[in-house]
């Protein structure tokens, strides 16, 4: 359906990309109808998951200290039931974390992908993850004693060393004098071999008590955040992925091939620039609350775009929902299986993530190359 | 047939159990005039006691594996802390030749030789020349205990799963290189402490406890782990017990809904509990231990290691656990 390539010049009025040509189908109706039916799916998984978790609250209970929220703030906290403290203050801020999570790590994997056709590209095998990872670590193992100090701080060392990665990876395949697809996802695949040994270093060299709660935070990790972290990470999140969708008609073009894209008058280097810095920064984010979660940033785009068709305008937006969704879906499940204890989320994402991939490999086995 | 009949099947079942124990009662100990029970001497093989004074220099370890020993050993290497404790304890420092990178107690301990722990280097136990090493069955790997025994490095494995192990374990130790009586003294001071902080925290109501090994993401003790029994020893309840793990990832919800009355940080051995970590657990204000402020540190080595010092780390969690039974573990007993 999506591979018919037709050209529809009245669907994109709307959006004023620059370009002559507009390698699309997606109308404006489409456009909408997806999203809309995204959006409220979305919803309806963020409110269902409020029902699952490690102690059972009934959806008239959830319901009741929902309302009860709304209508008194958190004013009335002091003389709360548990369960309010659990919903509210527990709960609520890791589902809406898992799909900021989710949706960042899918937005990401849709950008590379198409920076660089590959099917395979993905935060991870560029070694932007386990640079960021090896940034974070950095942070835990200098603010050893101050945990508040390490949690300002993570962040910032994560984004620079997924920056730091991205440098390197570029660096090393831009010595041609452009960048082959090939030897950026080899000097990736280089760098996250160097980047896991400097991780386990660093683990070695810790305070055992330490070095094992580093390790099962890199197994992928969602806490339960307080709203003004949320609302940081939020910041992240919402600039991020604005920068990679008002890219993504540029994005379109460059699926052409970079010649073609250049003669059609996109700056490709520029463009790529931009992408990574996003990528690192969103990657940077992510990691730094949530470890090193997996699968999400490769097997999302792929699914949406089976269905969506490669359109970055629709695929963009539709992937960062469809990853959100993903992940709030899985994070219910890390935390309900093992109950009261929990799974890393990464864990569950591969472990998921894996044979969705396979099926829709084999059932639309022309579908992956976009 | 079994299905047939239920109940007689039942009742055959726990005929034999109770015979089981019957005669196991009588395997291990005996009556003696004055109405004591006395342990009888315990030889390599269960039941044949004699044999005991006939192969005294020969001993079974924690993986069934028979030990001869034609001499005495006066080198010895140490693949734990908690072995390392033990060898000082009952005053074998001296004959100490090498121990692991963790081995800080006693302080003497910490100039040792190191061979590194569950991946020892080969190559510096070799050139030690111990007559024995002594390791402990759960990090020692077993092709580091195949090449031991290729290399004929006399190997003697250690397991104490709970506090009467641990004392046994020092008394096998302790008739193994000729220290009995300092074993069994050892041993023996450990036991009627222990029975001394049963007796003391028996009947009490059991305040819940949780205990922290790492707070993001948050990681305890469940069932099956040592310090699960320590705290349940020393009077309190684990909130983690239901867990399915002996090391879970306990979930925040789980915590808010069991709501601890005191939570514990184990610590290295200066630092205490960070300012960063007591405000991330402040948020949690609904939960008892936060409200009356009950966060304590104990340091970890205390717990973590099966040794003669294990006491020291019970005791510490009774005062933590029970504040009130607190003051006569300073003074010494009366006795």
């Amino acid at each position: 359906m999506a591979h018919d390539t037709t050209i529809n010049t009245a669907a994109t009025a709307n959006r004023t990309s620059g370009f002559d040509i507009e390698r699309s189908i997606v109308t404006h109706r489409r456009w909408l109808t997806v999203m809309v039916c995204l959006l409220c799916a979305s919803t309806a998984v963020v409110i269902g998951s409020l029902r699952f978790g490690a102690e059972s609250i009934s959806y008239t209970n959830v319901v009741d200290i929902v309302l009860l929220w709304l209508r008194n703030g958190s004013a009335r906290m002091e003389s709360a039931e548990p369960n309010f403290m659990i919903l509210i203050y527990v709960r609520l801020p890791r589902i809406v974390l898992a799909f900021m999570v989710g949706g960042c790590l899918a937005t990401v994997g849709v950008g590379l992908q198409a920076l660089l056709r590959n099917p395979l590209a993905d935060p991870y095998v560029l070694g932007i993850s386990s640079g960021a990872a090896l940034g974070a670590a950095l942070a835990m193992l200098i603010g050893a004693g101050t945990t508040i100090m390490a949690m300002a701080s993570l962040p910032l060392f994560a984004f620079i060393g997924g920056l730091l990665s991205i440098g390197i990876v570029y660096r090393i395949a831009v010595s041609y004098g452009h960048l082959p697809v090939h030897t950026l996802l080899l000097a990736g695949v280089v760098l996250n071999a160097v980047f896991s040994a400097l991780i386990m270093f660093i683990t070695s060299i810790m305070d055992p008590n330490r070095s094992f709660g580093m390790m099962s935070w890199l197994m992928g990790t969602l806490l339960a955040p307080d709203y003004p972290a949320l609302g940081a990470l939020a910041l992240y999140v919402g600039v991020g992925t604005a920068v990679l969708a008002s890219q993504s008609s540029a994005l379109n073009i460059l699926t052409l091939g970079e010649e073609s894209a250049r003669s059609l008058g996109v700056e490709v280097e520029r463009l790529k620039k931009i992408i990574f810095v996003t990528a690192a920064l969103l990657t940077g984010a992510v990691v730094s609350v949530s470890g090193l979660i997996g699968f999400v940033g490769m097997v999302i785009p792929h699914a949406v775009r089976l269905f969506v068709g490669p359109d970055h305008r629709l695929l963009l937006p539709a992937s960062a929902l469809v990853g959100g969704m993903f992940l709030v879906i899985a994070d219910a499940l890390a935390r309900t299986l093992l109950a009261p204890s929990e799974i890393p989320v990464g864990v569950v994402t591969a472990l998921a993530g894996g044979p969705i991939f396979l099926y829709l490999l084999t059932r639309r086995k022309g579908g992956l190359a976009s | 047939m079994l299905h047939n009949k239920p109940y007689q099947c039942r009742l055959a079942m726990w005929a034999l159990i109770g015979g089981l124990f019957f005669f196991g009662g009588q395997a291990t100990a005996y009556e003696t005039d004055d109405g004591t029970m006395k342990r009888r001497q315990q030889g390599i093989l269960t039941g044949m006691p004699f044999m005991a004074n006939v192969v005294p220099r020969t001993f079974v370890d924690d993986l069934g594996r028979k030990l001869y020993l034609a001499k005495e050993p006066n080198r010895l290497v140490s693949l734990a802390p908690s072995i390392t404790e033990t060898l000082y304890a009952i005053g074998l420092g001296d004959r100490v030749v090498g121990v692991t990178e963790f081995c800080d107690y006693p302080p003497e301990a910490r100039s040792k030789p190191k061979v590194g722990y569950s991946r020892p280097n080969l190559e510096t136990i070799v050139a030690l020349q111990p007559d024995l090493v002594l390791a402990p069955r759960d990090f020692i790997r077993p092709d580091v205990l195949a090449k031991l025994e290729q290399l004929k490095i006399p190997t003697f494995i250690v397991e104490a799963k709970t506090v009467e192990d641990i004392a046994s374990r020092i008394q096998t130790i302790g008739r193994m290189l000729g220290r009995s009586e300092s074993g069994d003294r050892v041993a023996m001071e450990l036991r009627r402490r222990f029975m001394e902080l049963k007796a003391r925290t028996e009947g009490l109501p059991r305040p819940r406890v949780l205990y922290v090994l790492n707070s993001q993401p948050l990681i305890t003790v469940g069932p099956g782990s040592f310090i699960d029994q320590l705290i349940e020893m020393a009077g309190g309840a684990n909130v983690a017990s239901r867990a399915p793990s002996p090391y879970p990832r306990l979930s925040m919800e789980a915590v808010l809904a069991q709501d601890p009355q005191v939570i514990i940080f184990p610590v290295g051995t200066s630092e205490g509990i960070s300012p960063g970590e007591q405000t991330l657990w402040r948020r949690w204000h609904t939960i008892a231990a936060v409200k009356t402020g009950s966060f304590h540190q104990i340091p970890s080595d205390l717990l973590n290691r099966p040794g003669p010092r294990i006491i020291l780390g019970l005791e510490k969690l009774v005062e933590i656990i029970h504040p009130e039974q607190f003051a006569p573990f300073n003074s010494p007993p009366d006795r």
